[in-house]
């Protein structure tokens, strides 16, 4: 029989919980709030903007028109001047056409999408492999092996990343971006398999191996049961742990900050938004509104894993 | 289609033995049934052949090849296992064609085939739903049409009808003889089920503690069986087994007296070492004796006791006690018998067994077939 709540423990339950919730969520709608208000707006204590300030995303986006900047008569008398090299001539005119570019927000948003897709990607692909193997095949050494790559995600970030920065100089890397970014590439892999692989490990285990063993029967080499059989029935959690892959590499700030220092066009959000705050620019509604942008991919994809997270695909395979 | 030959196969895990030098020759075309309790090695055995489980010793050959060492899906053998093992993500119609197409068979030949097999099995209306949207029979007949879709060497099949319903089994039996007849497949089956074994196989296999007890025909095992485990172990009710002295020419047991020279192929002389053997009457081979004329084969079984009736429609089981040791004997609807009555049962000497005490085999040739 089930407990039934007295109304008093209703009342303290739901408080609770929405004390919780509200605890939470508000931040977000702060930050949500800030980035919409007109900088009149910011004393206002109210979550609701007296009126809806959309500049700073244009802004950001890129949507607002180039502005143009009158460049003074002594200044154009300089530029008709053919003794001035062309280069000069360019950084001149720069200085008075600047204003439109104060924060490259699409390509910052471009570079960590890329290296967190690539980081998701391969994590998930080679988590599945090692995943299988763990769960599946009798090998030396295998329990060694299963705890010591969760060992690795014991050892916090903070102390491995100077070994980790040297050794990437040393190996030549840390001298170039492509090389830099390939490091913090495998940085982001080594950060987050362990614990890819350990919930694939324990979602393969409770994939029937009897279906592999029909696949066989069927002619497939193990090889082929993986792909044919195994992978198509792992879709929720390979896509949870894609998610999850993602997310990490999407936020993560300290390795970025270390390895990308001296890489300004290869920055990713999380650098970036940190440049903002310190910089010229810092102005409350647009700093919101890049923190709010850069948050918007991270909820889409929660929204996204919690509808693949409903599972079920084994269901009906075998005797239950 | 291939044979299938085990030579002096043996399985251990670690130090623990499971299947216990096996030797087996199934023919080509051959419907061979493996049967025993629980534990006993037969689903090991099969699986062995499948290539699922290594081989710790001896040789196993499909057609001319010994497949030791060759993997499971270079052996060309179907098989159906007992959870159905369906692929749950793929529909009806691209699980019973999955084989087919890993092996390379053409358009035409996969849609006659899925024609023919999903007809056979009655799976038309089902070809586009998911496995999770059929019931426990119509999950059965897909795994049993996937493998029926190949053309396989060897079929194997491990416990197939164990998950069904009474009814539905029987009819799945009935499909299986009749696919394997049409067919000519040559045909593994593992079963539990002594019924299944009876009524499957050209030859059945009785397995107990990784041996082979006795191979035979269904009736070789039910008439003639080479232990006491095989003869209790096939058939229901189980064989009575009832110790009995042996004095002067005669079985001597709970007051009754059998002439030793009365019992089929048997004669005084064959059993003058002993003395004490265990009698064994199969329950069916009892009847009332008011409905039996008087033979002289025919012993007589008076003033039993009916402890117990069981009406089973056609039949009727009736328990009752030789001596101090319960018996059973199952009689047909003309015998109205009931509880606490006093009878007198017959029994065809011919179809009475006689085992060694000590090593609980089969003395002599008894019983005839």
């Amino acid at each position: 029989m089930m407990n039934k709540r007295t109304p008093i423990q209703s009342v303290v339950l739901y408080t609770l919980v929405i004390a919780l919730v509200i605890f939470c969520v508000f931040p977000f709608l702060q930050i949500l709030s800030t980035s919409l208000k007109h900088p009149i707006d910011w004393g206002n204590p109210s979550l609701w903007p007296r009126v809806l300030h959309l500049e700073a995303y244009k802004e950001l986006l890129g949507l607002m028109p180039t502005k143009e900047v009158e460049i003074p008569e002594t200044i154009q008398r300089l530029l008709n001047n053919p003794a001035l090299s062309e280069e000069k001539k360019q950084a001149l005119l720069a200085k008075f056409s600047s204003g439109g570019e104060v924060f490259s927000f699409g390509r910052y948003m471009l570079n960590t999408f890329t290296i967190s897709f690539v980081t998701g990607v391969f994590s998930t692909l080679l988590a599945s492999l090692a995943a299988y193997a763990i769960a599946r095949l009798r090998f030396p050494a295998q329990s060694l092996m299963a705890n010591g790559v969760l060992f690795v995600y014991m050892v916090g970030g903070v102390l491995l990343m100077v070994p980790l920065y040297q050794m990437s100089v040393t190996v030549g890397l840390a001298s170039s971006a492509s090389g830099t970014i390939l490091s913090l590439f495998l940085i982001y892999l080594i950060q987050t398999l362990p614990v890819a692989m350990y919930m694939l490990g324990n979602y393969f285990r409770t994939i029937p191996f009897s279906l592999e063993e029909a696949a066989m029967m069927d002619g497939c080499s193990r090889v082929e049961a993986f792909w044919r059989i195994i992978m198509p029935l792992s879709k929720p959690m390979l896509f949870t742990v894609f998610i999850y892959c993602f997310v990490i590499a999407w936020n993560e700030y300290l390795f970025a900050s270390v390895f990308l220092k001296q890489y300004q066009d290869f920055h990713t959000l999380p650098l970036a938004l940190q440049t903002l705050f310190t910089s010229k620019n810092a102005i409350w509604d647009r700093i919101m509104a890049a923190s709010m942008l850069t948050l918007l991919p991270v909820i889409i994809c929660f929204m996204l894993a919690n509808r693949h997270l409903s599972g079920g695909l084994t269901d009906g395979g075998v005797k239950g | 289609m291939s044979s299938v030959i085990l030579r002096n196969v043996c399985k251990s895990y670690g130090n623990l033995p499971i299947v216990k030098s096996l030797n087996l020759e199934v023919k080509d075309g051959e419907f061979v049934v493996l049967v025993g309790p629980s534990g006993c090695g037969k689903s090991t055995t099969l699986r062995m052949v499948a290539g699922l489980e290594d081989i710790t010793q001896g040789d196993v050959h499909i057609g001319d090849q010994v497949v030791n060492d060759l993997p499971p899906h270079k052996r060309n053998i179907a098989m159906v296992f007992q959870n159905y093992a369906l692929y749950p993500h793929m529909s009806v119609r691209e699980n019973i064609v999955f084989g087919l197409k890993k092996s390379g068979a053409d358009a035409t030949t996969i849609a006659s085939k899925l024609a023919d097999v999903s007809e056979m099995l009655k799976l038309n209306e089902y070809l586009d739903r998911k496995p999770a949207d059929l019931s426990g029979g119509q999950r059965q007949r897909v795994a049993m049409g996937r493998a029926l879709a190949r053309d396989a060497d060897v079929y194997l099949f491990d416990e197939p009808l164990s998950n069904l319903d009474a009814k539905l089994r029987h009819h799945m039996r009935t499909e299986i003889a009749r696919i394997q007849h049409q067919y000519n497949m040559t045909a593994i089956y593992v079963t539990h089920d002594q019924v299944e074994a009876m009524t499957l196989g050209d030859r059945v296999v009785v397995m107990r503690d990784g041996i082979v007890e006795q191979v035979g025909t269904p009736m070789e095992i039910y008439l003639q069986p080479s232990s006491t485990f095989v003869a209790t172990f096939i058939g229901s009710p189980a064989m009575n087994l009832i110790e009995a002295q042996v004095e002067d020419g005669e079985l001597v047991f709970s007051g009754y007296r059998i002439p030793i020279s009365k019992i089929a192929n048997t004669s005084e002389a064959d059993l003058q070492v002993y003395r004490k053997v265990l009698v064994g009457i199969r329950p069916d081979f009892f009847e009332d004796s008011q409905l039996t004329s008087p033979s002289d084969h025919l012993f007589e079984f008076g003033s039993v006791k009916v402890d117990l009736v069981e009406n089973l429609g056609f039949d009727k089981e009736i328990t009752f006690k030789f001596g101090q040791e319960e018996a059973k004997a199952r009689l047909d609807l003309r015998s109205h018998i009931v509880r606490e009555q006093v009878i007198s049962l017959s029994v065809d000497l011919n179809r009475v067994l006689l085992f060694d005490t000590s090593s609980q085999g089969m003395l002599l040739n008894a019983g005839s077939l």
